[in-house]
């Protein structure tokens, strides 16, 4: 499968500091890829490389598959990138900004001219679009900030913690608007330290701390690797021993422990195993009432893992 | 359509394209700095002063003010500083060199693009301001001759205040701070005008102001008096006192033009020697052709100008976005 982006040990220091190392990412395209870590864990670093911002100390970045090295405009022709808490120049109008940037892009006036009122419409601005970005609240920034990302239609969307500086309306907002950009066949790499928004949103994940990837999968295998036992909560009508038997038998059940009509079963696997359990307690009789499968939450896994960094290095 | 096939129908963008979208982008900025605009009203101001007070002594003709009319020294460095000093600079500070710098735009073209955006808004203020000062002229010093030459004359004082804008280019791109690229050039500009004032007064070697950014070496133009001596209040100002640095450039290109084979006699006043019994001394040290006047502070202006911009160019092109 084609990679949106790929970096083979990328490394960048500060002085004695190294802010981003050896990373190798791996996005692959058509997905939403959440890009989480702690504070100066190297995310937004690894951005301005991934966008000629900054250049590495040692290491390779491809984009589509074509190397890029430092500052290559035309690399950036299928790239829309929306920085951390963007500043746009306060001289300009909202519309001014985007129609300079549209012709940046090489888009022609009717383009612009058709897809600046889209786009405006898109992240709210309508009505405002007129106004001088020096009168735009700091959400605004942020909502221009967004349009100024799409306007090329890109193949590959990259947003820097594109929910800080909104309301809880506007990253409910950004949150859809990312969904619906992956639906049109395009890629989005999203940087946040909101671990709730990489669950709602993201299809994969790549975790990094002190500039190490920890982890990079989809999301779903990130939380079933690094969390221990999954544990299925069964609630049937009435509880016998036939129906703990019966689940006892079941070879991907580690362990089964009661509580009134509540069977709380451990399991040896990270499938969904609904479906068997389902079938067996049916199957002596049993009512099920409720069943819930718990898995370990993308909070806990970033706790897990952040913390034994911290200790494999101390 | 997949990824590969909406990239591959995807045109190219032209070079040209991209690059005026930077001049747009940077001379909107330059045209709704305040700044700028208070400037551009105390330049008509001064220009109206310098019209005004002969006026008010009743001057005789001068034919030839208009081709020798100069926006001056302190002009040229204002007008530098205000339009330049946060072209690079100001991104660094306000962080909107991010987005700009993501866009599929090189350092090379962003660069150039400001300072042809610089060009553009130079050159058409100091038109509005000749276009002023030439029809000042006529109404203050009478019909004016040679009247030609004037954009020549413009050309000259823009070549004159490109060196100043790259020096304070330079200074801001690689300081990435408008304050100190404002406060740098000033510094140097102060010190250069002061240097000058004492090589002037106290060498016999003034020539070697020929070679830095300033008034230069003074003389005289030996042709025939071209017009009446300004005289104000009984002190005669000689019409045909020149200087021969770069602030002179537009001056002595017209000086060129309507007296090719002219030569200067470069002189100094011996303050050293003036009692008050005996006033300073005007002492002949050497003479040189117009021609050679004019080439050398053309040659002197680019060499400083491509240096600086170069410098500029490249601190920018390695520069790290920390912002």
């Amino acid at each position: 499968m084609e990679l949106a982006i790929e970096t083979n040990s990328l490394t960048k220091r500060y002085g004695s500091l190294t802010a981003v190392n050896k990373l190798n990412l791996k996005v692959q395209r058509n997905t939403i890829h959440g890009f989480l870590g702690p504070n100066g864990a190297g995310k937004t670093t690894t951005i301005k490389i991934l966008v000629g911002l900054l250049r590495p100390n040692e290491g390779t970045v491809k984009i589509f598959g074509q190397e890029v090295d430092g500052d290559q405009a035309d690399a950036r022709l299928n790239i829309g990138y929306m920085p951390e808490l963007p500043k746009f120049p306060k001289h300009l109008e909202g519309s001014e900004l985007l129609d300079i940037y549209g012709q940046m892009y090489g888009m022609t006036k009717q383009e612009r001219k058709e897809q600046i009122p889209k786009l405006v419409e898109l992240v709210g601005l309508k009505g405002r679009e007129n106004d001088l970005i020096g009168k735009y609240s700091k959400g605004m920034q942020q909502r221009i900030g967004i349009a100024q990302a799409l306007l090329n239609n890109p193949e590959l969307i990259i947003l820097d913690e594109p929910s800080l500086g909104l309301d809880p309306v506007g990253m409910v907002e950004v949150r859809e608007l990312v969904k619906a950009i992956a639906k049109e066949g395009r890629t989005v790499f999203v940087s946040s330290h909101l671990l709730f928004e990489v669950e709602q949103v993201c299809t994969h994940v790549t975790i990094i701390n002190r500039g190490e990837a920890l982890v990079s999968d989809t999301l779903q295998n990130v939380s079933s690797k690094i969390s221990g036992p999954v544990t299925l909560q069964v609630e049937v009508a009435k509880l016998s021993k036939a129906i703990i038997n019966a689940v006892k038998k079941l070879p991907f059940v580690a362990e089964v422990a009661q509580s009134g009509n509540t069977l709380s079963i451990d399991l040896k696997t990270h499938d969904d195993v609904r479906p068997q359990v389902s079938q067996e307690i049916t199957k002596v009789g049993g009512i099920i009432v409720s069943m819930n499968l718990q898995r370990q939450s993308l909070e806990n896994v970033f706790m897990q893992l952040i913390s034994k960094q911290q200790g494999d290095k101390a | 359509m997949d990824t590969a096939t909406r990239r591959a129908n995807r045109p190219r963008p032209s070079w040209i394209n991209r690059f005026w979208a930077v001049v747009k982008y940077e001379m909107l900025w330059n045209i709704r700095k305040k700044k700028f605009i208070g400037l551009l009203i105390a330049a008509f101001a001064l220009i109206t002063v310098q019209f005004a007070l002969p006026a008010m002594f009743e001057v005789g003709q001068n034919p030839d003010f208009a081709v020798t009319f100069s926006a001056g020294n302190l002009v040229f460095f204002l007008f530098a500083i205000v339009t330049v000093m946060n072209s690079i600079s100001g991104e660094f500070e306000s962080g909107t060199i991010v987005p700009l710098l993501t866009k599929p735009v090189s350092r090379t073209m962003v660069f150039l693009g400001k300072l042809f955006a610089a060009f553009i808004v130079i050159i058409v203020t100091y038109a509005v301001l000749f276009t002023y000062a030439t029809i000042g002229g006529i109404f203050v010093y009478g019909p004016q001759e040679n009247l030609h030459l004037v954009p020549l004359v413009l050309l000259g004082n823009i070549i004159s205040t490109f060196i100043w804008v790259a020096i304070v280019l330079a200074i801001g791109s690689i300081s990435k701070n408008s304050l100190l690229a404002a406060l740098g050039a000033l510094g140097l500009f102060i010190s250069l005008t002061f240097a000058g004032s004492i090589i002037i007064s106290f060498s016999d070697q003034p020539e070697i102001l020929n070679y830095i950014p300033g008034s230069g070496a003074s003389g005289t133009l030996n042709v025939a008096q071209r017009s009446q001596n300004i005289t104000i209040q009984n002190i005669t100002i000689p019409v045909n006192t020149i200087a021969t640095g770069t602030d002179s450039i537009g001056t002595n290109l017209a000086n060129y033009a309507l007296y090719p084979s002219a030569t200067v006699n470069v002189t100094r006043t011996d303050y050293i020697s003036a009692t008050p019994e005996h006033p300073p001394q005007v002492i002949q040290l050497y003479t040189e052709s117009i021609g050679i006047i004019v080439l050398r502070s053309i040659a002197v202006a680019f060499v400083y100008i491509f240096v600086f911009l170069f410098v500029a160019w490249y601190a920018f092109k390695r520069a790290q976005i920390l912002e």
